[in-house]
Order: structure tokens, then C-alpha cells, then sequence
């Protein structure tokens, strides 16, 4: 309890910072963005409070294990509506098999923000690009741009803008297929997240993604952390095309049995 | 404020932007790359022979050969049979329906061969040697097909980039340090350091290489190595060495030059030369492996086949 309240107020701080660190700029004297950013938290296995527990293969030992962590949403537990939270519980049960992270399929947002792999912003007047290391996801950043999202898709629609210090971008467009986390955390294709970009010091960056989803939760719910600047002189993202690791688990079923005569 | 003043800067700004050369600089001086653009092409990447020695065509050609090609759907091009596959004029995706820079050069490769120099001897023994163990085995697993089929990399995302059959769409999005170039199949950003900065170690190989950029004058050249042996672009190897030319002409386009040399493929470096043109988007979100079912549909039905094969071979012959 005493943890859960530490918890609580330790989030609280973070989504009350009001920054007055000044960032340094770009050109056209909005807040430099630029650079390579990770989280430092185990919100990818679980977006809320968990306790450190056992992986699903034995042979992987403490490798294969799940880490604990303090919970990145605001205010308590998610606001599952009644049928879905029953669906969370079936996903938690089978997430070492319907996590679409084990397919290598593209993340959505937020999750992308906060796996265990860093990603690229690449910071211009007009458009800005989000590039993920995971299985190579990008996004791209509409500026001052209030077009709506053409068609559904796993990564979605970016409007972003400005307001003060804050890059603000506006997610719609989001099919159902991903998930927020390896917990079974979900959402509904009527998806709308709100992430918010605030530098609070030097290569670190408060994030907060507001998640509204009617069909799924009862209201409108946050989560906030924060992303850190690899500092490496020659930090990039590497290729994580992870099709390739995966094609014996989707595929394999349906390979030629080289047992007996060809 | 001089009204005369205020009339020659209006004047000054709309001859600018009336101007076909204006090429526009992002704030910190360089070319602004930046835009939507498609390597689609009229031309082939190697000349036809009936074209032998003749590296360019005269303006008259040149517009009878972009008539010619665009008057004919892709599937008609390519030689693709069954237009039900892949009837692209459906989505607007038809070379016809989408814009082309118009171009004097009769083949995608400069020079006056115009086409891929030979395979050096010890590339011919080893293509020869990775098709005799491919032979009877491209249906056998994933890793038997295509790595486009595999959703892996699109063989014409590079780099070096080429006209794809269809979908030949990027975008470029630059800041201070970086130049990205994000290819709509199979969605991959590519963000090139302009510092020329070194190269990753050489353990580290990438499907797409590791790419390194500089600006020489009004054009971003960029270098890149680090391939992996299976990237293979044309029979190369992972010593492919890349050196690419962007250049902004105008408005409207961008020059684009590559030269692939591996001296353990080809007996000399070759050149081509693409040219970009600017169009509106925007980028569609190319979910590749997510919507593969073509892959686990060959394989399962290579894998019917063979069991159809067996079912009616005679008794005993097993």
C-alpha cells in the first residue's frame, strides 16, 4: 500500500513538472527534439504495478524472467469497461502466444514508445519522423496539417503541433490488432491517443500519452514516464528486422520434412 | 518603409517563386531535400540492345518512349499473365496513373554500355554454386523464398533505391545533422549522419547497410558498407560498396545518382541515374509481414503438391 502511494506521488511529480528548464532549439526556435531516446522502465512487460515473476520457457532461466515495475498509468487501474476486462484477463492468459510484439508485428502507439528499444527523432518545421528500431515501425508527424487519417493502420495517423514547449501530436486511425503491452493490456480500433513531448532537462523528455477508447474503457485514462537521450557519441539505431526471427514460429508448421527420401 | 522598396521585394519574392531553379535550403544552409517524391521511371535499369551506344534518346524519342510505356498497364509490362493478381490501375498504383520525371536517357545505368558490367569469374562460380543448391528447394521453408516475399526487404527499397513496380514513393525529412529517407515498402527509415562520421564496426552488418553522408557543395553523398552476405543486391557480396549522389534540381525533382562497386562481383563499378519527382502523398503505411498470408499460402500449397505427388506415384517407387 505504502509502495503504491509512493507510486502514485512519484507519478504525480513527473506529470506536474512544469518544466522551466529552457531546451535548446532548432532554427525555426522550437524545442530541440532531436536524438535517440529510451525508456528506463519495464512498461513494455506491464503497464501497470508488477511484481517480478517467472518467463514462460525454463530453459531460459533468469533471462526469460519478467522484471517488476512501478505502474505508468495515472490514478489507479485502467477503466476497463465490464466485457473488457474479462477480455484482458483471457489476454493475460495467453500472452505468452497473442502478444503481437512474438509475431514481430508493428507496435502502435504508445507501446512504441516505451519497448525495450530505442528510437530516432528526426525534428523538421513541417513533418517530423519517428523511427523505431523495432521491426523498423516508423511514423510520420504531420505539423500544422488537420487532415484526417485516410484508412486504418498498426502505427496510425500523427497531427502534431506546438503548445509552448510541448510537441503535441494527435493519434487516430489505429486498427485493434495491437496491444499496450506483454500483459494483454488492449484497446478498440476507436483508439484516440494524445502523446505529449515535454522536455524536463537536459536528454530527458517528460512523455504522456492520453488514451480515450469508448468501447473499451469508461473514461479517458494516462500514462506518463520518461524517455532519456542516448548520450553515446556515435549512439544510432541499429536493424531489428525481426521477421527473420520469427519465421520458424509462424512458419516452420509448413516446412518440407527433410526426414525421409525427397 | 519605401513603397518602392515593399514593390521590389514582392517582386524579388515572386520571381523566386515563379522561378523553376529556385532549390529551396533548409535553415542551416544546406539543399532542402525534403518532400514526398517517387523514383517511378520510363526507362529500363539496363538499355535495351537495340539500343546499344546510344546513351540518350532526342526529346522527340524521348516523349514517343514515355507514350509507348505509359500507354500499356504494368501488368502488360511486366508480363505478369493473370491481371486479377495484381490489377494495379485499381489503386491508382499503374505507372500511367502516377507522375514519372520525364528524361532523355534511354536506360536507368549511365555510360555507353548502359547496362551491368559482367560478374567476374569467381561471382560466376559462386551464383552458379547458390543456384545448383537452391534448385529443387525454393519451396522448402521461408528462408527458400524471396526475401521480398518474406517481408525482409523490398528489393528495390535499397539502398541503392530503384523504381519498384509500383508504390516507387519516399520521403525525405531532414534536421541539423541527419538526412532520413523513409521508403513506403517495406517502411524503412534510413537516417544518414551528414557529419561523415565513421562507419559501424565491421562485425556489425545490416540488411540495409550502414550509410554515412557528407555535403559536397549542393550535393549530399553518402557512403555505404555494412552489408550482410544475404543483402545481395544484383550477385553482390557483403563487400558492396555504395556511394550515392542527391542533388535538387529544382522544385520539382531530385537527381539522384548511385555507384555499386564489389570487386568480388563485377570486373568494374557501374553508375545510374534516377530522377525523383516531387508529388503529394501521402505515404500509406506498407504492413508488409503483417498482412503476409502469401507466404504460408505457397509454402502449405507447395506442401499439397507434394503430397498430391506421392498420393498418386505407384506403390513401391517410394
Amino acid at each position: 500500500m505504502i509502495a503504491r502511494v509512493l507510486g502514485l506521488l512519484s507519478i504525480g511529480a513527473i506529470a506536474s513538472a512544469q518544466s522551466p528548464y529552457q531546451a535548446p532549439r532548432t532554427a525555426d526556435g522550437k524545442p530541440d527534439l532531436n536524438g535517440i531516446w529510451q525508456v528506463m522502465n519495464t512498461a513494455n512487460w506491464n503497464i501497470e504495478d508488477h511484481a517480478a515473476s517467472a518467463g514462460n520457457l525454463p530453459q531460459l532461466g533468469a533471462i526469460g524472467a519478467v522484471p517488476a515495475g512501478v505502474g505508468v498509468v495515472e490514478g489507479g487501474p485502467i477503466p476497463y469497461l465490464p466485457e473488457a476486462a474479462a477480455r484482458r484477463k483471457e489476454n493475460f492468459a495467453h500472452r505468452w502466444t497473442d502478444d503481437p510484439e512474438i509475431k514481430c508485428y508493428l507496435p502502435g502507439v504508445p507501446r512504441a514508445a516505451y519497448l525495450p528499444y530505442p528510437f530516432e527523432i528526426v525534428q523538421s518545421r513541417k513533418t517530423i519522423l519517428f523511427t523505431y528500431e523495432y521491426a523498423g515501425a516508423v511514423r510520420i508527424i504531420n505539423m500544422d496539417s488537420t487532415k484526417e487519417a485516410p484508412i486504418d493502420s498498426w502505427m496510425g495517423w500523427s497531427n502534431g503541433h506546438w503548445e509552448g514547449d510541448t510537441l503535441v501530436i494527435d493519434v487516430t486511425g489505429l486498427n485493434d490488432k495491437t496491444w499496450f503491452d506483454r500483459a494483454g493490456n488492449f484497446h478498440s480500433d476507436a483508439l484516440h491517443v494524445v502523446e505529449r513531448y515535454t522536455p524536463r532537462g537536459p536528454g530527458m523528455l517528460n512523455y504522456e500519452a492520453r488514451i480515450e477508447d469508448p468501447k473499451t474503457f469508461s473514461r479517458p485514462w494516462k500514462m506518463s514516464m520518461i524517455l532519456y537521450r542516448h548520450q553515446e557519441p556515435d549512439a544510432r539505431l541499429l536493424e531489428f528486422k525481426c521477421v527473420e526471427f520469427v519465421e520458424e514460429l509462424m512458419y516452420g508448421h509448413l516446412r518440407k520434412k527433410t526426414g525421409g527420401k525427397p | 518603409m519605401n513603397i518602392s522598396r515593399v514593390l521590389i521585394a514582392a517582386a524579388a519574392l515572386s520571381a523566386a517563386a515563379w522561378c523553376q531553379n529556385a532549390v529551396p535550403l533548409t535553415p542551416d544552409g544546406h539543399p532542402d531535400l525534403q518532400g514526398i517524391w517517387t523514383s517511378a521511371s520510363v526507362v529500363p535499369l539496363e538499355r535495351p540492345v537495340e539500343l546499344k551506344g546510344k546513351e540518350f534518346y532526342t526529346p522527340q524519342e524521348a516523349a514517343e518512349n514515355a507514350r509507348k510505356v505509359l500507354g500499356i498497364s504494368s501488368w502488360e509490362r511486366l508480363g505478369v499473365q493473370a491481371r486479377e493478381h495484381y490489377n494495379m490501375s485499381q489503386y491508382g498504383l499503374d505507372l500511367s496513373q502516377v507522375k514519372v520525371a520525364s528524361t532523355l536517357r534511354t536506360s536507368l545505368i549511365i555510360g555507353p554500355d548502359g547496362r551491368i558490367p559482367p560478374f567476374t569469374p569467381e561471382a560466376r562460380q559462386r551464383l552458379a554454386e547458390r543456384a545448383a543448391r537452391n534448385r529443387g528447394h525454393q519451396f522448402d521453408g521461408p528462408e527458400n523464398r524471396p526475401l521480398q516475399e518474406q517481408c525482409l526487404v523490398y528489393s528495390t527499397e535499397g539502398p541503392p533505391m530503384l523504381p519498384a513496380a509500383y508504390n516507387s514513393n519516399l520521403e525525405i525529412v531532414q534536421d541539423a545533422g541527419h538526412v532520413a529517407i523513409v521508403q513506403e515498402m517495406i517502411h524503412s527509415a534510413r537516417v544518414i549522419p551528414t557529419d561523415n562520421s565513421p562507419h559501424l564496426p565491421a562485425d556489425i552488418r545490416q540488411w540495409s547497410g550502414d550509410s554515412r553522408g557528407h555535403w559536397e557543395g549542393a550535393t549530399l553523398v553518402v557512403d555505404t558498407t555494412n552489408f550482410t552476405a544475404r543483402t545481395s543486391f544484383r550477385g553482390s557480396t557483403e563487400n558492396l560498396h555504395l556511394t550515392e549522389r542527391f542533388t535538387r534540381l529544382d522544385s520539382g525533382t531530385i537527381l539522384y545518382e548511385f555507384t555499386a562497386e564489389d570487386p568480388h562481383t563485377w570486373t568494374r563499378p557501374w553508375t545510374a541515374q534516377i530522377t525523383l519527382a516531387r508529388i503529394e502523398g501521402p505515404l500509406f503505411e506498407f504492413a508488409c509481414h503483417e498482412g503476409n498470408l502469401g507466404i504460408a499460402n505457397t509454402l502449405s500449397a507447395a506442401r499439397a503438391a507434394e503430397k498430391a505427388a506421392a498420393e498418386a506415384a505407384p506403390k513401391g517407387s517410394k
